[in-house]
C-alpha cells in the first residue's frame, strides 16, 4: 500500500512538472508577452516601451532561466533603478528594495507561488481564496447531483425495459445533451428575469416580494449563500454532471439485478424493495463511486463555465481570467491545483473501490 | 469661483461671444473654447447672457450607499492609466486641476481659476487657496509643478501625458523655465508653441494630481489625497468599496461627499450578467449600457441617461500595407458601406451618422460636407479596375459587442456590393498587440473637446498613434495652420479642407459619432452620463 | 404584408425543410425493408431508442447536405429593419427573396432560420472529421499500447494521462489564442496529429496484404498518394492543387479538439485491448504465426468495433458541445460563422427580449446531441444482443 501511494505520488509530481513547463512555454512565447506588456503597461505603448517594460520586469531573459526562476532552482532576476533601488523577482516577492536584502532563489520550492499581474496579489492568496468559493460550489453541486442521479439510475434500473426506465433514462440523457451554456441562459430567462419567465406571473399573483424569484447573478453568494443566489448556478453544474453518473447507475444496476444471488434472494420471496435496499443497492453503488469521483475534475470545464456565466469569483473564473490577460504565474498555479485536483480523485476512486470491493487487492 | 475673469477676459473671448450670438457658433462649443481660455463658466454664460445652470443639488440628502458596475482593472500610477475605470475609482480622493463637464464647459476644481496670453503661449494658474491633502499638508503651487513634471516625463512606460504635455517638455522631460513658481498659489506656465488645448489636456482621466510623496504604482496603498472619500478596499476583477473620509475636511465640504459609500462592482464584460444582477437589486447603476441593453434596463426600472459625444469607430485602413496602398481601394471600400446601416445595425441608431472624417458635429471646428456618396456597383467596379477582383479583404475588429456588431454590418455591405471580405475578430488582449499594424482593422476613439485633437493625435504624419499610416504634407501644413487659428471662420475654413482631405484620401471609413448611455435607478441624483465616461461619485447623491 | 402565424410558419418551415423529409423517409423506407441483410447497422431498426435517435441525426445530416436548397436568405447577409425581428416577420424589401423571416432576425438583423441551417454544415462538418481523426489516434497508439504493453504502454498511457489532467479550458486558452496561430506549434502538432490516419490505413492494408504484393502494393499506394495529398493540404496548406486546405483559425481549433479527445479515446480503445488479446482467437492467430499488426488490426480491432461505435456516437455530440464551449468563450471559428456555439453565445444575451435568436440553435444543437446519444444507446442495447 505505501508503495502503491508513493508511486502515485511520484507519477503526480512528474506530471505536475511536465504540465507546467507546458503552460510556462505556452504563456511564454514572444507575442503572449507582448499582450501581458500591453495589458500591465498600457494597452497602446510603443514597441519600445514594450521593450524596455520586459526588461525592466526580468522577461527577457532565456525562457528556461525563468522557468528555473520558477521552480526555485534558478537565481531570480535583479535590476537596479537609477536611484540605487534594487528590484528584481525575490525582491518584490520579499518585498523589499534593499540591495542584498532579498533571498537569492525564490521560486516554488523555497515556498513562492510568485504573484498574479492580473490581480496585483500574491498568488497564493487568490488561489487559496478562489478554491473555497468554488469549493462551496462544488460541495452544493454534489450534495444535488448525488443523491439525484443515484435515485435516478437506481429507479430506472431497478426494472430494466418499464416505462419507468424509458422516463428516466430519456431524462438523463436529455441532461448530458444540454450543456451548461445552455441550460444556465435558459434557467436565468425562465426564474430569473422580471420581464418574461415565471418571476413576473409570480409576482402579479403576489406570491413574491421582489422584482425576481432567483438571482440571476452569484455575486453576493461570496459573502453570503442564500438558496435564492445559489440555486442557479448549483442547478446548471448538476444538471449537466448527473445524467452521465445516473446512466452509470443504471447500467450497473441492471447488471446487479441479473445476478444470482438477487434472483434466489427473489426466489426465497424477499420483497422488492427489500431485494434492492438489502441485496443489490451495495453492490450496485461501487461503479458510480468511481465515476463520481472521476467526474470532479471533468466538472471543473462546466465549473469554469458557470462562474463566469453567473460572475462567480471562483476557481474557475480565476482560471478564465488569468488565461484572458496572460497572468503567468496565477496559470501555473492554477494547472498545479488542477493536476492535484485529477489525480487525487483518481487515488480515491481507486482505494475507494478496493474498500467496496474487497475482491480486488492493491497489488 | 470668486474672481470675476470678465475683467481681464481673453481678446478672442468677445468675438466668440458675438460669433455664438449671431448663431455662428454653436452655445456649447463656444463654451468649450471660451472656459478653455479661462473665462469662468458663469462669465462665459454671462457673455452670452444667460445664467448659468445650477446643480440639482437641493433635493440630495446626505447618506447612504451606492453600487456602481463597473470593471476593476489592477491599477497603476494615474499618469499611465489607459482605462478611465482606473481614475473613476480613484476620484474621491485624487482630484483634478479642472474638469470638463457634461455642457462642454472647462470647470475649475483644484485651480482657481487661470488665464491665458493673446497667442495662448503662456498661462497663469492661480490655485484655489485652503486645500489640504488629507495627510494634512497644504496644497500649494510646488504641488502643481511636480505634477506637471511628472506628467511631462515621457521615460515612464505608457505616460499618455507626455504627449498632452509636448507644448512643455523638451527631451522627454520638463523643459527648464517651462514652469514657474510665482507664489504659493501661483504657477505661471511657458509653452513652447501656441497650444489652446493645454488646460483640456488637464481634465483628461490621468492628470489626477497626486501628493509629491507617491512613487510606484499603487495609489490605493496610501490614499493620500485631496478629495473627501478614501478606499476601504480594492480588489481586481471584483470590485473595490470607497467610504467618505472622516479625518478629512474637503475644501469643497457641504457641495458633494452626500454618499457614506460607494461599492464598485466588476461583474465582466457580458452585459448579461449585469442586467441578472440589476434585477436581483445587486447594483444601482451601469459604468455604460449599449445597443438593446439600455432598454432592457429601461424595461426593469433603470431609466438612461445620455450624452452626446464625438466617441466613434475609426474602420481605417493602414495605407502602408497592400492594397490599402492604392487609393481607388479605399474609396471603393468606403464607397460601398452606407455609414447610416452602419448605424442602424451595429449601433442602434444611437448616434449620428459620421462622413468619414474625424471631426464631429459638436466640435467647435466642424464645417459641414456633403455626404459622402454611396454606390457599391461602382465600389465593385473601383475594385475589379485595381486587379483585385478575387482578391479576399480581411477586416479586423475587437470582440466588443457594438464594436464586432458595426464592423460587421460594414464587411456584409462591402459583401453585398460583390467584393470578398472576412472577419477576424481578436480578444481585447491580444487586439492591441498590433493595433497600429492591421492592414483594414477598426479602433475605437474616444471623444475629445477639440476637433483638432484627434486630428492631431492620430492622422498627422509620423505620430505615434497614426494607425493609418496616414502622411500628407498638405494636410500636416494645414493642421499646424489650424492649431493657430483663433478665428472661427477662418478655422472653419481650413478645417473645411483638413475634412476634405481625409474623405479624398479615402483614410478611413468614420461610421458614426455614438451617444452613449448609461442606466440608473431613479432615486439617483447629480449621476448623469458624462461623455468621457467619468463617475464623480463625490458629487452622486440619493433622494 | 403581415406577420406570419405560428401555424403558418410551422407549414412554411415544414415546406422549407421537404428535401429533408423525403430524403429521411426513403432512408428509413429502404433500410427497414432490408435491414436483416445490413448487420448492426440493420439491427438499428429493431430498437425503437436507436431508430429514433437515427433519425434526429439524420434530419441534420440531410439539413447540413441540402442547405443550399432549404434556407431562404444568405446566411451572412444583413437586410434593414430586421434587427431581432420576430419569427415570421416579412422583410421590408425582400428584393426578389423569400418573404419573410421564418423564425425571425438576430441581432445584425440576419436570417435566424437560415443561419441554423447553414449552422448545422459547419458543425456537421467539424464534429465528426474531428471525432475521427481523434478515434483513428487513439486506436493506433491504444491497439499497441494494450496489446504490447511494456514501457511503450506507460509511456503512452503517461502522456494520454498527462493531456488529461489539464483543464480542457485550459488547453483551450493556450492552444487556441490568436498569438499562438502565428507560432509553428499548431502546424506541428497537425503535422503529428494527422501523419496517423495514413499511417493507420497503410499500416492496416499492409497487414493484411502484405502476402499478395501486386494487391498490396496497389492498396497502399493509393492510401499514400491520396492520404499524403490530404495530409499535405490540411497540415501544411501546401497542396499542390489546393483542393485540401484548412484556414489558420480552423486547423488550430481541429487541433486542439483532436488533442482533448485523443486521450480518452486511446484509454477505452488500451482497455478493450487488454481484454479481448486474452481471448482464444487471438492465441489462435497467434499460433498461427500471424504479425503483431494482423492481430490488432484485423482481429482484436473487429471484436473492439461495438462499444468503439457508441463511442464515437457521443464523442460526436460532446465534441459539438465543446465547439459551442469555445463560441463561449470567444476562441477559435471564424467570427460571422453561423455554427451553432457562436450564435447561441451571441443570441443568449439578448435571451429575454428575444429569444428566438439563441433558442433556435440551441435547440438544435441539443435534438443533434440527443440524437447522438439516443443512437448511442440503440447501437449498445442491440450489439448486447449478439
Amino acid at each position: 500500500m505505501l508503495f502503491f501511494l508513493a508511486r502515485r505520488i511520484g507519477v503526480m509530481l512528474v506530471t505536475a512538472f511536465c504540465l507546467t513547463f507546458v503552460v510556462f512555454y505556452l504563456t511564454n512565447i514572444p507575442a503572449k508577452l507582448e499582450t501581458l506588456a500591453k495589458t500591465q503597461a498600457g494597452s497602446r505603448i510603443s514597441d519600445a516601451e514594450v521593450a524596455s517594460w520586459l526588461d525592466r520586469n526580468g522577461y527577457n531573459q532565456p525562457m528556461l532561466v525563468r522557468y528555473g526562476e520558477w521552480l526555485g532552482v534558478a537565481r531570480g532576476w535583479t535590476h537596479a533603478a537609477d536611484d540605487g533601488a534594487q528590484s528584481g523577482r525575490c525582491y518584490i516577492l520579499s518585498g523589499t528594495t534593499e540591495p542584498g536584502a532579498a533571498p537569492a532563489r525564490c521560486g516554488l520550492i523555497q515556498g513562492y507561488w510568485g504573484n498574479s499581474t492580473r490581480f496585483r496579489a500574491p498568488v497564493s492568496e487568490v488561489i487559496g481564496a478562489r478554491l473555497g468559493a468554488t469549493g462551496m460550489l462544488m460541495l452544493w453541486v454534489l450534495i444535488v447531483m448525488v443523491p439525484m442521479a443515484l435515485v435516478v439510475g437506481v429507479l430506472a434500473g431497478m426494472r430494466e425495459g418499464s416505462r419507468t426506465d424509458r422516463t428516466l433514462s430519456t431524462f438523463a440523457i436529455a441532461s448530458t445533451a444540454t450543456p451548461e451554456y445552455v441550460s444556465g441562459v435558459v434557467f436565468i430567462a425562465l426564474l430569473a428575469s422580471s420581464t418574461v419567465g415565471l418571476s413576473p406571473l409570480l409576482v402579479s399573483w403576489g406570491w413574491i416580494e421582489g422584482p425576481v424569484l432567483f438571482q440571476g447573478n452569484a455575486r453576493s453568494a461570496l459573502d453570503n449563500i442564500t438558496f435564492w443566489n445559489f440555486a442557479l448556478p448549483v442547478m446548471t453544474v448538476a444538471l449537466y454532471g448527473m445524467g452521465y453518473v445516473a446512466r452509470i447507475t443504471r447500467a450497473s444496476m441492471t447488471e446487479v439485478m441479473t445476478q444470482q444471488y438477487v434472483r434466489t434472494a427473489r426466489l426465497k420471496g424477499v420483497s422488492f424493495p427489500n431485494i434492492v435496499l438489502r441485496h443489490a443497492l451495495r453492490n450496485a453503488l461501487i461503479a458510480p463511486f468511481t465515476v463520481i469521483m472521476l467526474q470532479i475534475p471533468w466538472l471543473l470545464n462546466g465549473v469554469v463555465i458557470v462562474e463566469v456565466l453567473f460572475s462567480y469569483p471562483g476557481f474557475g473564473w480565476t482560471l478564465f481570467e488569468a488565461a484572458a490577460n496572460n497572468d503567468i504565474e496565477l496559470l501555473l498555479a492554477a494547472s498545479v491545483v488542477a493536476v492535484l485536483v485529477v489525480l487525487i480523485t483518481q487515488l480515491i476512486s481507486d482505494i475507494g473501490y478496493v474498500y467496496l470491493n474487497p475482491r480486488i487487492r492493491v497489488t | 469661483m470668486t474672481k470675476d475673469s470678465s475683467n481681464g477676459l481673453h481678446q478672442g473671448v468677445r468675438g466668440y461671444a458675438r460669433e455664438c450670438k449671431d448663431g455662428k457658433l454653436s452655445r456649447r462649443e463656444f463654451l468649450t473654447r471660451a472656459t478653455a481660455l479661462g473665462v469662468a463658466a458663469p462669465a462665459a454664460y454671462g457673455l452670452l447672457g444667460l445664467a448659468a445652470p445650477q446643480a440639482t443639488a437641493q433635493t440630495a440628502q446626505m447618506g447612504g450607499s451606492m453600487r456602481i458596475q463597473m470593471a476593476i482593472k489592477a491599477q497603476r500610477d494615474p499618469r499611465t492609466w489607459d482605462w478611465s475605470e482606473l481614475s473613476n475609482v480613484c476620484r474621491g480622493w485624487l482630484e483634478y486641476l479642472v474638469s470638463y463637464e457634461r455642457d462642454g464647459t472647462v470647470q475649475p476644481v483644484l485651480l482657481e481659476s487661470w488665464e491665458a496670453n493673446a497667442d495662448a503661449t503662456a498661462y497663469t494658474l492661480k490655485i484655489r487657496p485652503g486645500v489640504t491633502w488629507n495627510n494634512g499638508d497644504p496644497f500649494t503651487a510646488s504641488d502643481v509643478a511636480h505634477n506637471i513634471e511628472r506628467w511631462c516625463d515621457a521615460s515612464v512606460e505608457g505616460n499618455s501625458m507626455a504627449g498632452r504635455m509636448s507644448a512643455l517638455s523638451e527631451d522627454g522631460k520638463l523643459r527648464d523655465g517651462a514652469v514657474e513658481v510665482v507664489d504659493d498659489l501661483t504657477v505661471q506656465l511657458n509653452l513652447s508653441r501656441p497650444d489652446i488645448a493645454i488646460i483640456v489636456n488637464m481634465t483628461d482621466y490621468p492628470a489626477a494630481v497626486v501628493h509629491p510623496s507617491f512613487t510606484g504604482d499603487d495609489p490605493i496603498a496610501e490614499p493620500i489625497g485631496t478629495g473627501p472619500y478614501r478606499p476601504v478596499s480594492y480588489d481586481t476583477g471584483i470590485g473595490a468599496v470607497i467610504e467618505r473620509n472622516p479625518d478629512h475636511t474637503w475644501w469643497n465640504e457641504g457641495n458633494g461627499a452626500y454618499l457614506d459609500r460607494v461599492e464598485f462592482i466588476d461583474l465582466g464584460t457580458d452585459p448579461a450578467a449585469w442586467i441578472a444582477a440589476a434585477e436581483g437589486g445587486e447594483i444601482d447603476l451601469t459604468y455604460q449600457t449599449t445597443g438593446d441593453f439600455i432598454d432592457i434596463f429601461e424595461a426593469i426600472g433603470m431609466p438612461s441617461s445620455q450624452a452626446i459625444t464625438a466617441n466613434t469607430l475609426a474602420v481605417r485602413f493602414n495605407q502602408e500595407s497592400a492594397p490599402y496602398d492604392n487609393v481607388n481601394v479605399r474609396r471603393a471600400l468606403q464607397m460601398a458601406v452606407n455609414n447610416a446601416l452602419v448605424l442602424e445595425l451595429g449601433y442602434n441608431e444611437l448616434g449620428v451618422v459620421a462622413e468619414n472624417h474625424h471631426v464631429c458635429p459638436i466640435h467647435p471646428e466642424y464645417a459641414e460636407l456633403p455626404a459622402p456618396t454611396v454606390d457599391p456597383a461602382r465600389a465593385a467596379e473601383m475594385i475589379a479596375e485595381a486587379g483585385l477582383a478575387d482578391h479576399e479583404f480581411e477586416l479586423i475588429s475587437i470582440d466588443d459587442t457594438w464594436q464586432a456588431a458595426s464592423c460587421d454590418s460594414v464587411a456584409a455591405q462591402i459583401r453585398g456590393a460583390g467584393i470578398n471580405i472576412k472577419r477576424t475578430i481578436l480578444p481585447g488582449a491580444t487586439f492591441w498587440n498590433d493595433w497600429l499594424n492591421y492592414p483594414f482593422s477598426s479602433t475605437e476613439w474616444a471623444h475629445r473637446p477639440l476637433g483638432v485633437q484627434v486630428l492631431d493625435l492620430a492622422y498627422r504624419s509620423g505620430v505615434a498613434w497614426n494607425e493609418s499610416a496616414f502622411s500628407d504634407s498638405e494636410f500636416d501644413t494645414l493642421l499646424d495652420q489650424a492649431s493657430g487659428i483663433t478665428n472661427a471662420d477662418e478655422r472653419r475654413d481650413v478645417m473645411k479642407r483638413l475634412q476634405e482631405i481625409m474623405q479624398e484620401e479615402g483614410v478611413a471609413i468614420i461610421p458614426f459619432w455614438r451617444s452613449i448611455y448609461r442606466n440608473l435607478r431613479p432615486n439617483i441624483l447629480n449621476a448623469e452620463m458624462h461623455p468621457s465616461f467619468e463617475i464623480r461619485y463625490q458629487h452622486y447623491a440619493l433622494s | 404584408m403581415d406577420p406570419l402565424s405560428w401555424l403558418d410558419i410551422l407549414g412554411r418551415l415544414f415546406v422549407q425543410l421537404l428535401p429533408v423529409w423525403v430524403a429521411l423517409v426513403a432512408l428509413f423506407a429502404v433500410s427497414i425493408t432490408f435491414k436483416r441483410r445490413l448487420g448492426l447497422y440493420g439491427k438499428l431498426f429493431d430498437s425503437t431508442v436507436g431508430m429514433i435517435g437515427f433519425a434526429l441525426v439524420m434530419f441534420w445530416v440531410f439539413a447540413a447536405l441540402f442547405a443550399n436548397m432549404i434556407l431562404t436568405h444568405d446566411p451572412l447577409a444583413q437586410f434593414s429593419g430586421m434587427r431581432n425581428a420576430a419569427p415570421g416577420l416579412p422583410l421590408r424589401d425582400p428584393a426578389g427573396g423569400y418573404d419573410y423571416f421564418l423564425l425571425g432576425g438576430d441581432a445584425l438583423a440576419r436570417d435566424v432560420f437560415s443561419r441554423m441551417v447553414v449552422g448545422a454544415r459547419e458543425v456537421l462538418r467539424i464534429a465528426p472529421f474531428a471525432a475521427m481523426i481523434s478515434f483513428m489516434i487513439g486506436i493506433s497508439l491504444g491497439l499497441p499500447a494494450g496489446y504490447i504493453g511494456g514501457k511503450l504502454d506507460t509511456g503512452l498511457t503517461f502522456i494520454a494521462n498527462l493531456v488529461l489532467a489539464f483543464p480542457v479550458i485550459l488547453l483551450f486558452f493556450l492552444l487556441v489564442a490568436p498569438e499562438i496561430q502565428d507560432t509553428p506549434i499548431p502546424r506541428a502538432m497537425a503535422g503529428i496529429l494527422f501523419l496517423m490516419p495514413v499511417l493507420f490505413f497503410t499500416v492496416l492494408l499492409n497487414a493484411r496484404f502484405f502476402t499478395q504484393p501486386p494487391k498490396r502494393n496497389l492498396y497502399v499506394g493509393a492510401v499514400l498518394v491520396i492520404g499524403l495529398w490530404a495530409y499535405s493540404g490540411l497540415a501544411f496548406n501546401a497542396d499542390p492543387l489546393g483542393i485540401w486546405g484548412m484556414s489558420p483559425n480552423l486547423l488550430n481549433v481541429f487541433v486542439a479538439v483532436v488533442f482533448v479527445n485523443a486521450p480518452t479515446v486511446f484509454r477505452i480503445v488500451r482497455g478493450i485491448t487488454l481484454d479481448i488479446k486474452t481471448r482464444d482467437y487471438v492465441s489462435a492467430a497467434q499460433t498461427r504465426g500471424e504479425g503483431p499488426w494482423y492481430i490488432m488490426l484485423w482481429e482484436i480491432l473487429p471484436n473492439a468495433r461495438g462499444p468503439l461505435i457508441v463511442d464515437f456516437c457521443l464523442r460526436i455530440g460532446y465534441t459539438t458541445i465543446l465547439l459551442g464551449t469555445l463560441g463561449f468563450f470567444g476562441l477559435g471559428v471564424a467570427p460571422e460563422s453561423p455554427d451553432w456555439g457562436s450564435t447561441i453565445n451571441q443570441g443568449r444575451r439578448l435571451l429575454t427580449v428575444y429569444p428566438h435568436a439563441a433558442l433556435a440553435p440551441a435547440f438544435a444543437l441539443m435534438s443533434l446531441v440527443l440524437g447522438l446519444n439516443l443512437l448511442a444507446d440503440g447501437l449498445r442495447e442491440e450489439s448486447l444482443k449478439d
